[in-house]
This record gives structure tokens, sequence and C-alpha cells, in this order.
């Protein structure tokens, strides 16, 4: 009798400490909501033309390369691993496409499909690498990093840039569309399809499950190769991507294309309150993460303050939002203790 | 002589590119040339060691590029107020080893992963030091290139700064108990709390250390020009872990040792000179350098395998 009592607490305990861990990490993103909306109010207060509509598309039409980064590192990020050499893969794949162009004479459809080809195959390498090598992905991302850039500086001479791209390609960069701007609607497509993925699928609890333990996954009949592989080459192809549509945007390709945005996609990341072990967090979160980012670099331009004040911000608000989700979670493990109960110490 | 396997192989390597380069580009060995890539990279080197102890700790610090900055801003303004040599070279120690106290406390204290807090605050000092400075160059005083010293003497002493600190880590890591006590944390800190070493003090204390020997290499690097570069400490996070790497330290921490990074330094340092002599062009270093880190990673993975370690 008293053994079916105690099962029974117990299993209440259990189910409050489930609603409990579910609402904390709730209140990661909620958090992340309610800073963004300050940001919002304070700017549309503080500065001009903030809240134009034109200034909100402005702000999606430059944060759409680094969306896409950012949403693709959710995914690996998910399975415990990282990915550093995104943004010199942005690179070559833009000079790629460059070369494709002008120097194979492809049309640009065909030179598109040819660069996303070389980004999947990049991303597949530092995956085969990472997953049948067994070799850590920061220091193989790292020696990606620099191999993909030395490429591309290789393939320039370290000078040389493609220009005068034809003006329908030029439309998916500065035009708009539909009163939207033109990369919108692909960003957007490619956010709600990362979304059900990670959330609504199996293969998206698997990369949850690897990032956890791969040990574990492997046990529970996982392909843990494979998904590792396969999460490393959708980086690849989003990298691919988003140098396409940068070039679109910017109107030229260089080798130094997009230096430094593994840096602010892993930022995003992680402010969105995906964990850096893996198996923890979200793609709204990133989302949310890469907004908040991207509405203060805007607004801060808006109030006149320099970009390194903007940068500044963000280290300092990533620092915050670190400290302040470990503190919510060691209140919650105290409240834990509180309880004499096995459950404690399962993992909240 | 099995243990070191890794930082022999990696000595035979840099070897074979000696060699290589006194058979077809003899012109690489001219003793000017030479004394000032040795002096160039001085800095690096004592850096990488601080890297070393972090990653041997199973920590890592992507933050060293922008302290390196920051101190050297700092080094140079102080030496345009006049202090002297000594003052400016203990300030800027000072200054490094606070930056890396503050990484200290919140990776070992708040215990958040060393890689994204030392990201933060790689973005904050930068970002920080570009809009307080907004990247002027520092100009700095008379006598205070190469100490004071002739250009020969002065480099020289910096090689011999930066020895000395290697060989003192060397021998401090392999033959003293705080030093072991390192790669006892690296390797299981919670093992190594059983045994009574108390692995948040340690982990501090490295981050500390580390910021310190950042101060001095970016001293160092202050004392070779006339003008401190505000941007000089960019991607040395990247060069250092990639010495540390090539050198045969395990990213996962407790193995490896000082011996090694210092040959894989001379290594990747060596090579974009060697491609000048040997008349590639110099657009392939960063490709090459790439290269290499992948091949020693996947050299090190093999290794592993054959032991049959996981």
């Amino acid at each position: 009798m008293a053994g079916t009592g105690e099962t029974k607490v117990l299993h209440e305990y259990r189910q409050a400490m489930t609603v409990l861990g579910k609402s904390l990490r709730l209140r990661h993103e909620s958090i992340l909501l309610l800073i963004l909306a300050a940001e919002w109010l304070f700017f549309a207060a503080a500065g001009r033309n903030f809240t134009t509509l034109d200034n909100t598309f402005n702000i999606l039409r430059h944060s759409v390369e680094i969306g896409l980064l950012a949403l693709a590192m959710t995914a690996v990020v998910l399975t415990g691993g990282i990915d550093l050499s995104v943004g010199s893969l942005l690179g070559l794949c833009a000079v790629l496409f460059g070369t494709f162009w002008r120097d194979a004479h492809l049309p640009v459809w065909a030179a598109m499909l040819l660069t996303l080809g070389a980004g999947a195959a990049a991303g597949g390498f530092n995956g085969t690498l990472i997953a049948w090598l067994r070799l850590p992905p920061l220091i193989v991302t790292l020696g990606t990093f620099s191999l993909f850039r030395g490429l591309a500086e290789a393939m320039t001479r370290g000078v040389d840039t493609f220009t005068d791209f034809p003006a329908s390609f030029l439309f998916l960069g500065q035009e708009r569309w539909l009163g939207l701007p033109a990369q919108a609607p692909i960003f957007v497509c490619f956010a709600g399809a990362m979304w059900l993925l990670v959330h609504c699928t199996t293969f998206g609890r698997s990369l949850r499950a690897i990032g956890f333990s791969p040990e574990g996954a492997r046990y529970a009949g996982i392909p843990v190769r494979s998904r590792v592989v396969a999460v490393y080459l959708l980086a690849g192809l989003t990298a691919a991507m988003a140098a396409i549509i940068y070039t679109a945007r910017l109107g030229q390709a260089k080798a130094d294309a997009g230096v430094g945005y593994e840096l602010f996609a892993i930022t995003g990341v992680v402010l969105g309150g995906v964990s850096i072990f893996g198996g923890v967090g979200s793609v709204h979160g990133t989302l949310l993460g890469v907004a908040a980012i991207a509405v203060l670099n805007n607004g801060l331009a808006h109030v006149r303050q320099p970009r390194e004040v903007a940068g500044m911000l963000t280290g300092l608000l990533l620092l915050l939002a670190l400290s302040g989700s470990e503190f919510l979670k060691r209140l919650a493990t105290r409240r834990d203790r509180c309880q004499p109960s096995p459950a404690a110490t399962e993992k909240a | 002589m099995k243990a070191y396997s890794r930082e022999v192989s990696v000595a035979l390597t840099l070897g074979g590119l000696l060699l290589g380069l006194a058979i077809f580009a003899p012109s690489f060995y001219q003793a000017q040339p030479l004394l000032s890539l040795a002096a160039r990279e001085a800095p690096t080197l004592v850096a990488a060691c601080g890297m070393a102890l972090v990653i041997l700790c199973r920590q890592i610090d992507i933050s060293i590029g922008a302290q390196f900055s920051v101190c050297s801003v700092c080094a140079g303004l102080l030496a345009g107020a006049h202090w002297p040599i000594p003052l400016v070279l203990s300030a800027s120690i000072t200054i490094g080893a606070s930056l890396g106290a503050l990484n200290g406390s919140l990776v070992a204290g708040l215990g958040l992963p060393s890689i994204v807090v030392t990201l933060a605050t790689m973005v904050t000092w930068r970002e920080g030091l570009r809009w307080l400075r907004q990247g002027i160059w520092v100009d700095l005083p008379e006598g205070f290139q190469w100490f004071g010293l002739r250009q020969s003497a002065g480099q020289w002493t910096i090689i011999i700064l930066a020895l000395t600190v290697l060989v003192l880590l060397a021998l401090f890591m392999k033959h003293l108990a705080a030093g072991r006590f390192i790669y006892a944390v690296g390797s299981d800190a919670e093992a190594a709390r059983l045994a009574g070493i108390r692995p948040r003090r340690i982990t501090f204390a490295v981050f500390v250390f580390a910021g310190a020997l950042v101060g001095l290499a970016a001293m160092m690097n202050v004392a070779q020009s006339p003008q401190v570069d505000p941007n000089s400490g960019t991607g040395l996070e990247l060069k250092t872990i990639a010495a540390v790497v090539v050198g045969g330290v395990a990213i996962s921490g407790g193995r490896g040792n000082l011996w090694g990074v210092f040959a894989g330094l001379l290594l990747l340092a060596c090579l974009g000179p060697a491609l000048t002599h040997l008349h590639v062009q110099a657009y392939w270093e960063k490709a090459i350098q790439g290269s290499v880190i992948l091949l020693a990673v996947v050299a090190d993975g093999g290794h592993r395998r054959n032991q049959g370690s996981p």
C-alpha cells in the first residue's frame, strides 16, 4: 500500500518536474522575446523612421544570409557539434558561382545548381571526417575554415572580383517581389522547413538524441553517422544558398565574402538558447536570437551610434543571456534538491 | 618513445620541410630574414603556450586575439605617457591576467561553456577597443622599439625570452605538481576532484595564466615596431589553436606537451616563407595551412584508434 502511494507521489512529482522543465525552456525564449520587444520600443521612441515598413524590410534583407547560416547551425549544434567553416564556405561558393558564370560561360541557373552541389559536397566532406573518422568537429571545421577561404583566395589570386551579373539575377538580392524583399520568401520557406524538420520529424528528434548521447542514440537504433553527415551536408548546402543570395545582394563576388559570418551565426544560435553541448534548443529560439542581434544593429544605426557599439552590446547580451539562463537552471536544481526524490537525479 | 610518437612525427615533418628547402631553395637560409621570422613568431609561441595550457585543461579560449589587441594598445598608450619599460611590461601582463580572470570566473565560477564565454568576451573586447580607439595606430616614443637596444640585440632578446618561457613551462608541466594537476583536470575533472584537486581553482588559474602570457606576448610584439597596430591580434586565436593541434595536443584535454606545440608552430610558421622560396604563389598559404591542420588531426585519429583507446 505504502509502496503504491509512494509511486503515485513520484509520478506526480515527475510530471511536475517535466512541466517545470518545459516552462524553463520556454522561459529562455520568452525572455528573448521581451528583450526583442524592449529593443523595438526603445528604438521606435528614440530613432526616426525605425518603425517604417521600409526599415523592417531592410532589417530582413540584411539578416537573411546570417539567418540561413544560423538555422543550419542550429541543427549542427543540436547534435553537439559546431561548424566554424560556414563563413569561409560562403566565400568559396561565391567565388565558385562567379567562376561558373563568367569563366565557364554557364547560364545563371546552372551556375546556381553547381554552386549548391559544391556547397553540399564541402559540407559532406566536413561531416565525413567528423562522423566516420570520429574527429572533433571544432578542429575539423577549423581546418576547413582555413582550407575553404584559402581555396577562394587561391582561385581569385586574392584580387579578382566578379561583377556585372545580369539584372534578372540581381533581382533576387536587390528588388521587391509582391512588396517583399525578393530573398524574404526563400528565407521564410527555409525557416519553416527547418522548424518542421527539427520539431516535427523523427529526424529532428534523433538530432537531439545524438546531442545528449551519441552512444545511447546508436543503441536506440539511430543511424548516428549518416545523421551527422546529413547535418553538416545541410550546413554546406545552406552556406552555398547564402553565398548566392549574398552575391545577388551586393552585386559582386569576392574571396572575402562572409568573413566572420560563422561567429555571427553561432552568436545567434547560442543567444537563442541552444545548448552548445547539444540536445537542447529550438529553431524559433534561434530566429529570435538572430532577430535580437539584427534589430540591435539596425536600431543603433538609427540613433547614430557607431557599428562597434552594436558589436559590443551583442557580446554583452550574449554573456547576460548565458548567465541568466544558467542562473534559472541553478534555481530549478536547488528546488530539486529540497525534494527527497530519486527523480531529482534526472536531467531537468 | 611510443608516448612521444606524435611529437616525433611532427618534428620529422618539420625536418623534411627544412631539408627540402635546403636542397631546392637554399635561399631560405639567410641569417637576417630567418632572425626576423623567428622574432615575428616569438609572441605567437608565447601565446600558443598559454593556449596549450587552456586546451590541456579541456577548455578553449578564443578571446586571446582580442586580449592581445587590448594589451598592445594599452602598452602603447602607457609607453606614450613615458612610463618606464619594466612598468609597461608589468602593466601589460596585469591587464592580460585580469581579462583572463574574467573568462576564468565565468567558466569556472558559473560553469558556462568556455567556447561561448570566450566568444562573447572576444566580441566585446574587440568591438569595445574599436569603438574607443577608432582603429588609430598608437605612436611609440623614441627608444621603446627593441627595448632601446639595437635591432639584432632586440630580436635576440625577444627570441630568448620566448624560448625561456617555453622551456620553463614545459618543465613546469612535466615535473611540478601544479602542472600535473592541469593534466588531471583535463583528463577527468570529477576523478581529479575525488583525488583532492580543486578543478575549478585550476581552471580559473589556467585562464588567468594564459591571459598573463598573452600580455607578455603583446609586449614582445609591440617592441618590434615604431607604432602599435590595434588589429595586431586578429586571428591569433586560430593561429595558436592550429599550432597546438598540429603539435599533438588533444582538443579533449589531458594529452600532449609543449614541445609538440613548439614543433607545430615552427611547421606552420615556416610554411609561408617556404612557399615563397619554392616559388608557389602566396595565395595558397591559407589553403595549405588548412590542409596541414586536417592532415594532423586525421593522423591523430588513426593513431588513437591503433592504440585502441576511444
